[in-house]
């Protein structure tokens, strides 16, 4: 392993991460580089990005990125979805408008604070603060029918497999 | 009028070094903004009035040191202003009298105290007003609620601590935490208090504790006995940034070379204030200084001349064909008085009309021709506006030059000349005041040229009226600007012209208050709307233009009536 020197910090939020995971939320890390974590987050019920019930939950699941740069805890880390998604605060590259991602991270913040604010912010789109333009007008003008397309990617990308 | 006081004055630009300590400078700088007195009349020996006039003879070489030593004085009297300017160590300085000051009216630590004057702009009255209304919902909304420890960390100097950041132990005695209490190891404060010093700007004053549900600030006390040497550099010229900056009494100087900050702390208003590097702008806007345009036509103006910028490009080549043998000349005089190399013909630079009996090329002529009519005024609306940028372009220029020009003489020409002419440097001191006033009165006729752009084609007796005003404080200021670039070259290199010097001397005094009392005429009837304007087609036009005579010593127009010239009393 070429992670020798990794900090205290790290290890430690990783071990945390692997034994006590949060609910609908799972990171681990990549086995050549423990500064690169696969995370797989479940759409929140009640949103447009939950599975389907077919005798049991299917599909909802979003793959996401998550990589934590040199001077972490410092910097924030570096999310990103690989899961197409149709969200206001997500653009087509799979990145996230999150206050915390940017000037409002706190080396104080965690992986795990981080993840759950994803999580928070599939609960609760917020179309004002918008990263792509079109989804969030679509949200604003029929928020309806947005729901419907977010519902409809979710069905075609968000599979999990 | 034989006595006329010196009101486009030239020393109000020469230093304000001091704040006048008592409330009358400032009253009386409200009433005369930059047009105040400069010279009371029967103090100064320079500034000509009637009984005593000191003039070119060579005999009274004794009386005239006498006078500079007494106008010397004037100088000092006069240097007193209601704004400063103040340098680094001066901003410091003052910074740390707000905070001591803060400290010790509301019994704060110094920390606290500089905390508090940055969230409230630095005005030691908001303070202290916030902070009687509310201290409780002060110190929320600033972070310095009051500090809950627990106590055995400072007793028990050995006990463990898991650091909030790294997740390392640490003993206590490693352990840091600002008012809050959020425990965190050194390692882990210096990084953050790195991060934000090197990636937030002046954001970092404000830097609050890591844990995010926290508000408590984070003091000079933390950054001085946790940051590098170079961050608490930067840490501190940040402070000085923000007590300029976010203060409402002072501005930085807006030369991008020059570190000093003006503060004024009288009432808000348009008025010209002049920082050490000789940069002069507008309190109000912070534009160039620009009377007698008011700031939001100066916006406009300038507005326009970015739009304008493509059309009128080639105008700001330097370069013009010889009217007369069509080579190209270089402007490189800052006077409009060109004379070709080869052919040594004499002409305008702005209208290109030869020089001799030259006049009046400040007046827009429209040109009558029988295009199309639409295609007409839109050439026309471009012809106007070009008309007016190339002449507040081409003063714009001719003011940087002067002020250039006025710099090199004094610093490399004034040793010289005091030494082929055998006076003290002291005595040439009107050549400096004549090269400052060539510099007030090219930035003011710069921008009467952007004040004639936007005067109404409506009214031809005003536009008349300004053209009027407008040429003939031009044509002096083009003979003081000739007299004072050209006329003392030949002295430069000469010496034991002693007479013809003192001659010099009393002609370049003469045009300098002379251009002085053109200007103030116009730049005060501009400002006044040209209200005047009836009373200038009565008396105006039939006595001023055409019953004159023009002195050969200074070149006023006397009336017919006066046989000595009323400016300098020769004849
Ligand atoms: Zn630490
Ligand atoms: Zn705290
Ligand atoms: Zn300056
Ligand atoms: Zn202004
Ligand atoms: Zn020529
Ligand atoms: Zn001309
Ligand atoms: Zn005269």
């Amino acid at each position: 392993m070429a992670n020798s020197n990794l900090p205290r910090r790290i290890i430690k939020e990783t071990q945390r991460l692997l034994s006590e995971p949060a609910p609908g939320i799972s990171a681990s890390p990549s086995e050549d580089n423990m500064r690169y974590f696969n995370v797989m987050i479940l759409g929140p019920t009640q949103s447009p990005y939950e599975g389907t019930f077919v005798q049991l939950l299917i599909g909802g699941v979003f793959k996401l990125e998550l990589f934590l740069p040199e001077e972490y805890p410092m910097a924030a880390p570096k999310v990103r979805f690989l899961t197409k998604i149709y969200h206001p605060n997500i653009d087509k590259l799979g990145r996230i408008c999150l206050d915390i991602l940017k000037d409002k991270w706190s080396p104080a913040l965690q992986i795990r604070t981080v993840l759950l604010s994803i999580q928070a912010l599939l609960s609760a789109p917020n179309p004002d603060d918008p990263l792509s333009e079109n989804i969030a007008k679509h949200w604003k003008t029929n928020e309806a029918e947005a729901v419907e397309t977010a519902k409809e990617w979710t069905r075609l990308y968000a599979s999990g497999a | 009028m034989l006595r006329r006081r010196v009101s486009w004055d030239v020393t109000n630009s020469l230093a304000m070094d001091d704040v006048h300590p008592s409330s009358d400078s400032i009253e009386e700088e409200a009433t005369t903004k930059c047009y105040s007195d400069g010279f009371d009349d029967n103090e100064d020996p320079f500034f000509l009035s009637d009984d005593d006039f000191v003039g070119g003879d060579d005999g009274a070489a004794d009386a005239l040191l006498e006078d500079i030593k007494e106008d010397e004085i004037d100088l000092l009297k006069h240097k007193q202003q209601d704004y400063k300017i103040l340098n680094t160590a001066e901003i410091r300085q003052r910074m740390e009298r707000d905070v001591a000051e803060v400290s010790t009216v509301l019994s704060i630590s110094k920390d606290e105290a500089s905390i508090l004057l940055r969230n409230y702009n630095w005005s030691v009255s908001k303070v202290n007003d916030s902070w009687f209304t509310d201290e409780f919902e002060v110190r929320e909304k600033v972070g310095l609620e009051k500090l809950v420890v627990s106590s055995d960390l400072s007793s028990n100097k050995r006990k463990i601590i898991t650091c909030g950041i790294c997740f390392e132990p640490y003993t206590s005695d490693r352990i840091r935490y600002a008012y809050c209490g959020h425990l965190y190891c050194e390692i882990c404060w210096s990084a953050y208090i790195s991060t934000s010093i090197n990636n937030d700007g002046t954001g970092c004053l404000m830097l609050r504790c890591p844990e995010p549900s926290c508000r408590a600030a984070i003091g000079q006390y933390m950054i001085d006995s946790l940051a590098s040497e170079e961050d608490r550099k930067k840490y501190s010229d940040f402070l000085v940034r923000s007590y300029v900056e976010d203060n409402r009494t002072t501005k930085w100087c807006p030369s991008p070379a020059c570190e000093h900050a003006i503060e004024f702390s009288g009432a808000d208003g348009i008025f010209d204030v002049t920082c050490r590097c000789f940069t002069s702008f507008c309190w109000n806007c912070k534009e160039e200084c620009h009377r007698p345009m008011d700031c939001d036509a100066v916006k406009k103006w300038i507005l326009k001349n970015s739009s304008e910028s493509e059309n009128v490009n080639y105008i700001l080549a330097y370069c013009k064909p010889c009217p007369n043998c069509k080579r190209p000349i270089e402007k490189n005089h800052g006077c409009m008085h060109m004379t070709c190399r080869v052919c040594r013909n004499e002409f305008c630079w702005l209208c290109l009309g030869p020089w001799k009996g030259h006049a009046n090329c400040n007046r827009y002529m429209e040109k009558t021709d029988t295009e199309d009519r639409r295609k007409k005024l839109a050439k026309e609306s471009l012809e106007k506006y070009t008309h007016y940028f190339e002449r507040w372009d081409a003063n714009r220029k001719s003011r940087l030059k002067a002020l250039a020009d006025h710099q090199r003489v004094k610093n490399e020409e004034f040793k010289k000349l005091s030494e082929s002419q055998d006076i003290p440097e002291a005595y040439l001191e009107f050549i400096t005041k004549a090269w400052l006033q060539v510099v007030e009165c090219r930035r003011a006729l710069e921008w009467s040229y952007a004040y004639g752009y936007y005067l109404p084609d409506k009214d031809p007796a005003k536009k008349q009226f300004f053209e009027y005003l407008q040429g003939e404080a031009e044509s002096t200021l083009e003979k003081l600007h000739n007299c004072v670039e050209s006329e003392l070259k030949e002295f430069l290199d000469v010496g034991g012209l002693s007479k013809k010097f003192s001659e010099f001397r009393t002609k370049l005094v003469g045009l300098t208050t002379v251009t002085g009392n053109y200007f103030e005429k116009l730049v005060r009837a501009l400002e006044n709307g040209l209200c005047d304007v009836n009373s200038h087609v009565i008396k105006g036009s039939e006595d001023e233009v055409e019953d004159r005579w023009h002195c050969d010593r200074c070149t006023y127009a006397n009336p017919s009536s006066l046989k000595s010239c009323k400016m300098c009393f020769i004849k």
